[in-house]
């Protein structure tokens, strides 16, 4: 008889071992799955805002007539100039031009920072702008030129 | 048979618990997901404000440009500081950020007033706007009828600017007998060499006159232009100025209720030019010492004299000169002309104008954007961060 009885406990014992195992696996699982779950992270966000601050900069400079002026007569030296007073001081740059063949215009580097910045920050916004040409008082030529900046909080 | 009931029983229970410990703990074992979560919330937050900020108008257009303005005045129904005249983006009135300037004689809003027009009840913020860069007078003298002026311009990390152009204008006045002279005299360009140093010089026309002041305008790359004063210092106790839109007013140096301070000294206004951004000189005032004076420095209403100036606003001043006939402060002797220069008070000088909390810099986000007041251009930068955390 008490052999009987001690068999029944058993079996609700292991019921109760078996739901500790089926929440471990639960848990288990949930845990795997959050690895994978994709949050937008705030760094995402700040490449964007970074590009957002890029363009509103390169706009503010077209809109004045300066931004065509500085690439066509290769006024490198104004450029980064112009840059650095408009752009916050954390921000950093790299500037590159290339014409429709994909040559590099710029033979001087447009730039300001850390490099170890750009190489190493996770966070490097990048903005393409286009220039069709650079109008003057006689003449009007249409070379279309790629302006590449380059934009890493420092 | 019972007991089996009594196992699913408990079975359910632990399974409930451990489900609900799950969906709470699980979510805040990844911390980092969650932080991140909320300070995207809180830069979109952020982006919203500095849009409210900076491209609307605010309800009334013109809130900024109102005589009288009350403390946190109640008219205010929404707030924003974008120019209502200017359709470009990102252009701020004057008018309304000088009423973020805490002391403004003419009254102002304050950090509580402007966060509850925005709706930032849980949240501070802080508004800076950081001009695009350094200019710095090294030293200023005046050699017979010669000013001459050294100055350093330099990008905010202290780097000197090559090639920065400057114009110099100097203001002066001299006591001759009966001749009270008041005469502008203008130089430049100039550069600053490699090192971000400028020596330059401007003719006068007149010999030690008593008082001068040089106002340099300098652009960088055609596109960043600041005007800084400087000259001969003294404790003003004359007057303050202030600007509303088109009108100049001048307000007691003391704040109310007890602003009127002796001594009484009367106050003729002889001439009053205005420097706009574009270099541009406007001689708004010319008058003579005849007659009763404009105002008393020591008694009388804490606003002394107001004068309008149609199209001054439109002008867009940056500096306003005053050449009062008043007793010299510092010296204590019998009346003679008086400069006083002021630019806004705190404002749209080399200075950082900051406006509200202290930022929490772990807490916080920043946005920055380049924006244009008085048709020059400076950085502003938001920090917003959560009040209750």
């Amino acid at each position: 008889m008490e052999r009987i009885n001690i068999t029944k406990n058993t079996r609700g014992q292991m019921r109760i071992v078996e739901v500790i195992l089926a929440s471990f696996v639960i848990i288990f699982a949930l845990s795997f799955t959050n690895i994978f779950a994709i949050t937008p992270t705030s760094q995402k966000y700040e490449v964007t805002e970074l590009q957002k601050l890029g363009y509103n900069t390169l706009h503010d400079l077209d809109e004045q007539g300066l931004l065509a002026r500085f690439v066509y007569n290769h006024e490198w030296e104004n450029l980064t100039s112009a840059l650095r007073v408009l752009l916050p001081l954390d921000v950093y740059f790299n500037v590159t031009i290339y014409d429709l063949q994909g040559t590099k215009v710029n033979n001087v580097p447009i730039f300001y920072g850390d490099r170890e910045a750009f190489a190493t920050s996770k966070n490097v916004a990048s903005i393409s702008y286009g220039l069709v040409g650079y109008p003057t008082r006689l003449s009007a030529t249409y070379t279309p030129q790629i302006l590449i900046i380059q934009l890493v909080r420092g | 048979m019972v007991n089996a009931v009594y196992d699913h029983i408990i079975a359910i229970l632990i399974i409930g618990v451990m489900f609900v410990s799950a969906v709470v703990i699980l979510p805040t074992m990844s911390f980092t997901n969650i932080q991140a979560v909320n300070q995207q919330q809180l830069r979109n937050t952020a982006l919203n404000v500095f849009n409210a900020m900076l491209l609307d108008t605010g309800e009334p257009i013109d809130w900024g440009s109102w005589r009288p303005f009350y403390m946190n005045d109640p008219r205010v129904n929404r707030f924003g500081l974008a120019s209502a005249q200017d359709t470009t983006f990102y252009v701020l009135d004057p008018d309304k950020v000088q009423r973020l300037v805490v002391g403004n004689p003419l009254n102002y809003c304050d950090y509580n007033r402007v966060r509850d027009l925005l709706g930032l009840k849980d949240y501070g913020f802080c508004l800076r706007i950081i001009p695009p860069f350094n200019v710095t007078f090294k030293s200023i003298s005046v050699a017979s009828n010669v000013l001459n002026y050294e100055a350093d311009v330099h990008y905010l990390d202290g780097t000197p600017i090559p090639n920065a152009e400057i114009y110099a204008t100097a203001v002066y006045t001299k006591t001759q007998g009966n001749d009270l002279i008041f005469n502008v005299s203008q130089s430049g360009p100039f550069k600053s060499n490699s090192l971000g140093k400028c020596i330059g010089t401007v003719p006068l026309e007149v010999t030690d006159p008593d008082y001068y002041t040089v106002t340099l305008k300098v652009t960088v790359a055609d596109v960043a232009t600041l005007v800084v004063t400087s000259g001969q210092e003294f404790n003003n106790t004359i007057a303050r100025i202030n600007l509303v839109y088109d009108t100049i007013v001048l307000t007691s140096w003391k704040d109310p209720p007890n602003y009127n301070v002796p001594p009484n000294d009367a106050i003729w206004i002889l001439d009053v030019v205005a420097f706009g951004s574009e270099g541009k000189l406007w001689h708004l005032l010319h008058k003579d010492k005849k007659g009763s004076s404009d105002f008393n420095s020591g008694s009388g209403n804490f606003e002394r004299w107001n004068r309008t100036f149609s199209g001054l606003h439109g002008f867009q001043p940056v500096i306003l000169i005053f050449n009062f006939w008043a007793v010299d402060q510092v010296t204590g002797h019998g009346r003679s002309q008086v400069l006083i220069v002021t630019a806004y008070p705190n404002l749209l000088g080399t200075n950082i104008f900051e406006y509200g909390g202290d930022p929490k810099s772990s807490d916080s986000v920043k946005i920055q954007r380049s924006v244009i007041i008085s048709g020059m251009t400076y950085t502003a930068e938001l920090w917003l961060w959560k009040e209750s955390t």
